[in-house]
């Protein structure tokens, strides 16, 4: 079924032909809109077809002239002799590069709050809580052939709270942005962040712990202390009920008192929750795999990780991915030994690593800054594409079901103009679950807008306090 | 393998001992004064491509390029069979030598206290030894126009290059241009965030007016005092301001909307600015406009995303739109110590993405510039009398895959011992533990 949806694209000081009125211009009143744009959502289950194009599968090379056809969502066939199946709508990918689509393992986008900074562990605040399905980034992130999106909170405390991993199925309600099959995550944060050292210090407002590294490790271990002995609490409870069942004259077991916080670090214990730890020096990395290692659970990812070249061995070997930026660097003091060479020397030693964006703008060309691994120490093309596809998947725990262009995973596809580390190249499509969610034919841009400026003259404004 | 480790030519070069072994130093080394770098393509980036070249440098400049360039004896010769030489990029606005690490209070010099501060010479803050700076030029950005930032004029702007013992030494043009902003509704006009209507409360618009007010005012006084034959009291705020009042130095305008770019038109109209615009993030709306009044445009960093709901690539489409309107653009990163100024050619490679011609990409990081800062008869192409700012790769520059295999600043080859390339080989070498 087509669905459509309706908003606007205001743009401050420009003026736009308004052929269809929309709610949204009522908002708008002091300037003037561009007209509501129609954004189709697509239909699903459609059978698609992208048809001569150059494939680079992620996992198994690049295949020249390939047909990829996609049934229910889901890659039903890929390679270079496929015959496109009757009905199918096609995708013409002649000249066309297509990569899978595009994982984001650190994003900010759509929440619409980041930290709840009043105390160091806040393991009990969700991100699905916060979510908006009109947050723009995420539309600007599918036009840069992004898919998915690991989204996080803030680094201001040690445990950060839950993150939500997400499809851009821009247009849909917000509670169809859930990647189903993901398992939950959540922040951690170690060094200058959480110590609020780099904050200048309000008069009256007290410091909280923890203020040091020393600190940091001490509050994890903590946390987690307390969580093994909820835990206990809680087997011992369920085990007097089995005891009850059992024994009716056996008096009814009191439960534990159920504790928000507790029961997500309990899932970490358990290896339910996935932990992305927010981390830049060697030695707030070793501490919190070895906390893990005590404890008995494996660090999913480690984010940032700007020295984690310093120490890669150690970090492959605890089994933890390493999501870290391209080549950003200086920003702070505990970002001063970050190099470039950082991705390809931990994958040199055996890390899984990605390349993520933290940031919206980033999010929009991280096949740009993907190819940075390949000029900064070396790394191939396919390990450049996996570090923004299936290494990031892996990290999140979705390897599965998305990351690579292999039958039976989510269609979830990027289409590009020319080679995606090529420099002239632009996204052209997105496809999620085999839906066309970004087609740069159909979406807003400034030659569009340009276009209809054009096509009715703007009135001779007067602002810019011209004397 | 890392071949960035093994500049191709190094044998040739004669270098004894391995780059590595030297000692760090973000200063030039002493090297040989006499190259060629034969059997090359020169893109010298006005005029077309040369196969199978030579490029000769001799004492700082570029004494001969070309096809039938023969190789002098005695020269120390790089092998550039598949390799191609580009002048030396040149990022239009950055503030290279002014701060060290973002978050460190004390290696900050980027922003004076005050909105007026045109007698601030940013060369005297430029800090030669900054590990920014070979960082930098190892990506083949070999010269940057640095600036402060903040309040409504921020001070002289120095063209500098990425190599030297002095900022002095460093600077090809010392004060190149001077730095305004334009009051935004709103605020957040300038570079680093103008506090404008923001901060002030009450009407955002009424602010703003008032602001263009003070700007004006400002102005005709110092207009006032440069008018004068003998001014009864020196004042050196007003002063610095001569040379761009009489037109004889740009004045570069930190602006983004449309609204400031028509403010900074109306204000350089009263006072005969030279206005060269930098952001202009809307600039796309006055295309017709600046390209009849001849206004360059520095447009950058494309690693911004639109404001409000523009359209998603209005960044990305922007200099592509200007150009094509005969614009004279060029790029900058604006970087403030993040550490993306070695990112400038993947500003130009966004823009060619979106509606920018790919040799215009180049000549708006090489020519373009050296025309806009005053400096085209010694930087921007390869062309024999120049200085010899240029660099060797294996490619497209504005390509990331590409690898930058030698640098020249002023004829004098930078090594690779920076920051980056150490901590690399350094820990390359851990053993396991």
């Amino acid at each position: 079924m087509m669905r459509t949806a309706l908003f606007a694209l205001p743009l401050a000081a420009g003026v736009l032909a308004a052929q269809t009125p929309s709610p949204a211009q009522a908002d708008t009143s002091q300037r003037q809109a561009m007209p509501a744009l129609k954004v189709d959502i697509p239909p699903a289950g459609t059978l698609v077809a992208i048809t001569n194009a150059t494939i680079l599968t992620a996992t198994h090379g690049t295949i020249e002239n390939g047909t990829i056809v996609i049934r229910n969502g889901k890659i039903a066939a890929v390679g270079k002799d496929i015959a496109v199946p009757a009905g199918a709508q096609v995708i013409d990918g002649k000249g066309k590069f297509v990569m899978p689509g595009i994982i984001d393992a650190h994003s900010h986008s759509a929440a619409e709050a980041i930290n709840e900074g009043s105390r160091s562990n806040t393991a009990m605040v969700r991100i699905e809580d916060v979510l908006r399905e009109d947050a723009i980034g995420m539309y600007r992130s599918l036009a840069g052939g992004v898919t998915t999106l690991n989204i996080l909170h803030g680094s201001a405390n040690t445990v950060g709270g839950q993150n939500a991993v997400v499809k851009l199925r821009w247009g849909l309600p917000v509670d169809s942005l859930l990647f189903a099959g993901a398992p939950p995550g959540i922040k951690f944060a170690l060094g200058e962040n959480v110590r609020q050292t780099n904050v200048p210090q309000t008069p009256g407002r007290t410091p909280r712990y923890p203020r040091t590294r020393m600190g940091q490790e001490e509050l994890l271990r903590e946390v987690f202390t307390r969580a093994q002995e909820y835990q206990a609490e809680w087997a011992a409870y369920e085990a007097a009920k089995a005891q009850r069942r059992k024994d009716a004259k056996l008096a009814e077991p009191i439960p534990p008192r159920r504790d928000l916080q507790l029961d997500a670090m309990v899932e970490i214990l358990e290896g339910k929750r996935l932990v992305h730890a927010h981390s830049y020096r060697s030695d707030e990395i070793l501490m919190l795999l070895k906390v893990a290692k005590d404890f008995h659970f494996r660090i999913a990812s480690l984010q940032h990780v700007l020295e984690g070249y310093k120490i890669a061995d150690e970090i492959a070997a605890a089994g933890t991915g390493a999501s870290t930026f391209a080549d950003n660097w200086a920003y702070k003091l505990e970002a001063f030994d970050a190099i470039p060479f950082n991705a390809a020397l931990m994958a040199e030693r055996g890390v899984k690593v990605s390349i993520n964006s933290d940031s919206d703008e980033r999010a929009r060309r991280l096949y740009q800054e993907a190819a940075k691994a390949m000029k900064y120490g070396g790394a191939s093309e396919e390990d450049a594409i996996r570090m923004i596809t299936l290494n990031a998947a892996w990290q999140l725990g979705v390897d599965k079901l998305t990351g690579s262009i292999d039958v039976g995973k989510d269609a979830d596809i990027a289409i590009f103009s020319g080679h995606p580390f090529a420099p002239a190249s632009r996204v052209e499509m997105t496809l999620i679950d085999g839906r066309v969610f970004f087609d740069r034919n159909k979406a807003p841009t400034l030659e569009a807008l340009i276009e209809a400026m054009k096509r009715r003259p703007r009135a001779n404004t007067t602002s810019g306090g011209a004397q | 393998m890392n071949r960035r480790f093994i500049p191709i030519g190094v044998a040739a070069l004669g270098i004894g001992a391995p780059l590595a072994s030297q000692a760090p130093s973000a200063l030039p080394p002493v090297r040989p004064s006499a190259y060629a770098i034969t059997n090359t393509t020169i893109v010298p980036v006005v005029g077309a491509r040369v196969v199978n070249g030579t490029v000769v440098i001799r004492n700082g400049r570029i004494e001969a390029a070309g096809a039938g360039v023969a190789t002098p004896a005695g020269v120390t010769v790089i092998d550039g069979r598949g390799l191609f030489v580009y002048p030396g990029l040149i990022d239009s606005g950055d503030r290279m030598g002014l701060t060290e690490i973002g978050s460190v209070p004390g290696g900050q010099d980027t922003q004076e206290l005050g909105q007026y501060n045109p007698q601030n010479d940013v060369i005297t803050a430029v800090n030669p030894s900054s590990v920014h700076i070979p960082v930098t030029r190892a990506n083949g950005v070999t010269s940057a126009i640095t600036s402060a930032e903040g309040g409504m004029i921020q001070g002289t702007a120095a063209l500098i290059d990425l190599a030297g013992w002095t900022p002095d030494e460093m600077a090809t043009k010392g004060r190149v241009a001077m730095v305004m902003t334009f009051p935004r509704v709103g605020g957040g006009g300038g570079r680093g965030g103008f506090r404008g209507g923001q901060s002030q409360g009450g009407d955002a618009a009424a602010t703003q007016n008032r602001q263009v007010q003070e700007l004006y005012e400002y102005l005709r006084n110092a207009k006032a005092y440069n008018d004068r034959s003998n001014p009864v009291r020196q004042n050196l705020a007003f002063a610095a301001l001569g040379p761009a009042l009489k037109g004889e130095v740009p004045v570069i305008f930190d602006v983004q909307t449309e609204g400031q770019i028509r403010g900074v038109l109306a204000l350089a109209d009263t006072f005969k600015l030279k206005v060269v615009l930098r952001g202009a993030t809307q600039a796309w709306m006055l295309a017709d406009t600046l390209s009849a009044r001849k206004i360059p445009v520095i447009v950058g960093p494309l690693t911004a995303i639109p404001e409000g709901d523009a359209p998603y690539d209005a960044i990305y489409a922007n200099p592509g739109v200007l150009a094509k309107a005969g614009v004279q653009i060029a790029f900058q990163t604006n970087d403030g110590g993040e550490g993306d100024a070695r990112n400038l050619p993947y500003n130009a490679a966004l823009a060619t993405a979106y509606g920018l011609d790919p040799e215009e990409a180049l000549r708006a990081v090489t020519i373009n510039p050296a025309r806009i800062w005053g400096v085209a008869d010694r930087l921007g192409s390869i062309e024999p009398g120049k200085v010899a700012n240029l660099f060797v790769t294996n490619g497209d520059p504005l390509d990331v895959r590409t690898q930058v295999k030698h640098v020249f600043i002023r004829g004098q080859l930078m090594s690779w011992d920076d920051r980056h390339t150490q901590e690399y080989q350094k820990w390359r070498a851990r053993p396991k533990p």
